[in-house]
């Protein structure tokens, strides 16, 4: 096992005026590569800043993400996002290949290996042949898969998922999930997801990082040794997972807390 | 309509069974209905003034609606008349390209840059409310009356109009998209092509509906004014040399340019932004 992604010592307050927040304190994580980490948390607790911090889109206020050996500065090379918002981070006005085009021609992806990355990560997400068709015209599931087609087929080495199914129905959600799932099985992408769902945290991760307090410490790291390949019932339904379910619940809720509460 | 075909309607509606009472539609009234609605106005409007031209007190100085619409159907074939049309679209046209060619980019760089945004927002606004009009006799003091006072004429409004557009625009794109655009390591061109532009289409497209109404607007106020070639010099000269009933022809003629040209913009805007509910 190598470290993919090592989350070293970072805190970050936010300052506006003469107010300071103080959101992330000293947030300390090596993420393996290959796994699938997620990062839970009460509302509001700063699970966003964290991955805001991961994808370099803002410095930390002190400490540093190390991926590949150096410090990020800025998006690093590699790296995929599919966020909750899938209505605004697709571009309507262009149509789903075109959508998918966008990071790989930033990549100079030659146009012929383009068009095989594009028809197949669209089949892998189970829209094959909807090249043509325009964000608008698809339902916010099919929205979600065209985001994560948009990821997968730039190759990436890290995929970065903040709260990727909070906007759908229950159901899609669940196949949603079961996709993920399949990619992981496919690809083996190193993969960290921000959510507030805990079931699905279990359901989906290798690791668990869960966020408390405020500002926030990791209160508790929890690896899920659920079998493989899982499945919406019989996984959801092993008693492992129920124990699994209760231990971060409680960790989220701070009823279990091993720092103090307001520390 | 003649009494035997209102005779067979009756008697073929008189075969539909359930009793139904067939529509007694009176013979004029179905011939009115032949007639797009939207005439029935413009009718009454000729009717109002042939009538008002009759009067003791405006006669021979109103002309009359059938005089009118004689000197507007002979200036049709008049190739001085095509003459004047062409110069007054070419200087729109001319005046709209330049305009937007240099709107545009101005306008992005003012959206993406906070403190441009902020500092010449007083200025363009302030150079947005002059009317178009005032600087004609700048422009002719400068220019002459030429074409290219035409032009500028024409140019100088839509400048600001565009510019402003855009620059709202543009900076109205959406902060997540943004977002997800750096994650794909999107520099500033591609945040632009992929964000900006796009966004503010909408806003530049209304700027743009706008623009193309003002520059048919100022094109026949520059030869109206400034004496640019054009229906406007046409209609200066016209009203110069006391010709009533052809400045009231040229008064139709512009009407139905004008209205020729909001057609084509109503046309094209859904088509070129189809992405926005109108």
């Amino acid at each position: 096992m190598t470290t993919a992604i090592n989350i070293d010592d970072v805190s970050m307050t936010y300052t506006t005026g003469k107010v300071s927040n103080h959101v992330l304190d000293r947030i300390s994580y090596e993420v393996q590569e290959h796994d699938f980490v997620s990062i839970v948390g009460p509302s509001g607790v700063g699970k966003t800043t964290l991955l805001r911090l991961l994808t370099g889109l803002m410095p930390p206020t002190s400490g540093k993400i190390v991926i590949d050996g150096k410090a990020i500065s800025g998006p690093p090379e590699g790296l995929a996002v599919v966020l909750q918002d899938y209505t605004r981070s697709l571009m309507p006005w262009l149509n789903v290949e075109k959508n998918l085009a966008m990071p790989l021609k930033r990549l100079k992806v030659p146009r012929a290996e383009m068009k095989v990355r594009i028809d197949e990560a669209l089949e892998e997400v189970g829209l094959g042949g909807q090249n043509k068709r325009y964000p608008w015209q698809l339902s916010g599931g099919m929205q979600q898969r065209v985001s994560i087609a948009r990821a997968l087929a730039t190759r990436p080495k890290i995929l970065v998922m903040d709260e990727p199914f909070a906007s759908v129905d229950a159901q899609t959600r669940f196949s949603l999930e079961d996709l993920v799932l399949k990619i992981r099985a496919d690809y083996g992408i190193t993969t960290l997801m921000v959510t507030h769902d805990i079931d699905e945290a279990v359901y989906l991760s290798d690791h668990i990082i869960v966020l408390h307090g405020k500002p926030a410490k990791v209160s508790d790291l929890v690896t899920v040794d659920l079998p493989f390949p899982r499945s919406q019932v019989q996984t959801r339904n092993d008693h492992r997972f129920a124990a699994l379910r209760t231990r971060v619940y409680e960790q989220v809720q701070g009823l279990a807390s091993t720092e103090p509460e307001g520390a | 309509m003649t009494r035997s075909d209102s005779e067979e309607e009756v008697s073929a509606a008189a075969q539909i069974p359930e009793g139904k009472k067939p529509p007694r539609k009176r013979p004029v009234l179905r011939a009115l209905k032949l007639f797009p609605p939207s005439i029935f106005p413009l009718v009454g409007l000729f009717l109002i003034w042939q009538w008002g031209s009759s009067l003791d007190s405006l006669a021979g100085v109103l002309p009359s609606a059938t005089d009118t619409i004689a000197e507007f159907w002979r200036m049709l074939f008049e190739p001085l008349t095509w003459l004047a049309v062409k110069d007054t679209l070419q200087m729109a046209i001319i005046g709209l390209v330049i305009s937007v060619t240099i709107a545009i980019p101005l306008g992005i760089a003012l959206g993406l840059s906070k403190f441009a945004f902020l500092s010449s927002r007083f200025t363009l606004n302030f150079l947005r409310v002059i009317p178009g009009i005032v600087v004609v006799p700048l422009a002719t003091l400068v220019l002459g009356p030429t074409m290219e006072m035409g032009i500028f004429v024409v140019a100088w409004p839509i400048l600001f109009v565009v510019a402003v557009q855009t620059a709202y625009g543009v900076r109205d794109a959406d902060p997540v998209l943004i977002e997800t655009l750096k994650c794909y390591r999107q520099g500033v061109l591609g945040q632009i092509r992929y964000a900006r532009l796009p966004a503010a289409a909408p806003q530049i497209a209304y700027g743009l509906r706008i623009a193309v109404i003002i520059s048919f607007l100022a094109a026949v106020t520059a030869g109206i004014i400034g004496g640019a070639p054009g229906m406007g010099r046409e209609m200066m000269y016209a009203q110069l040399n006391g010709q009533t009933t052809l400045t009231f022809a040229i008064v139709l003629q512009l009407g139905f340019l004008g209205m020729l040209v909001s057609f084509v913009v109503e046309w094209a805007q859904p088509k070129l932004i189809f992405w926005v509910p109108s």
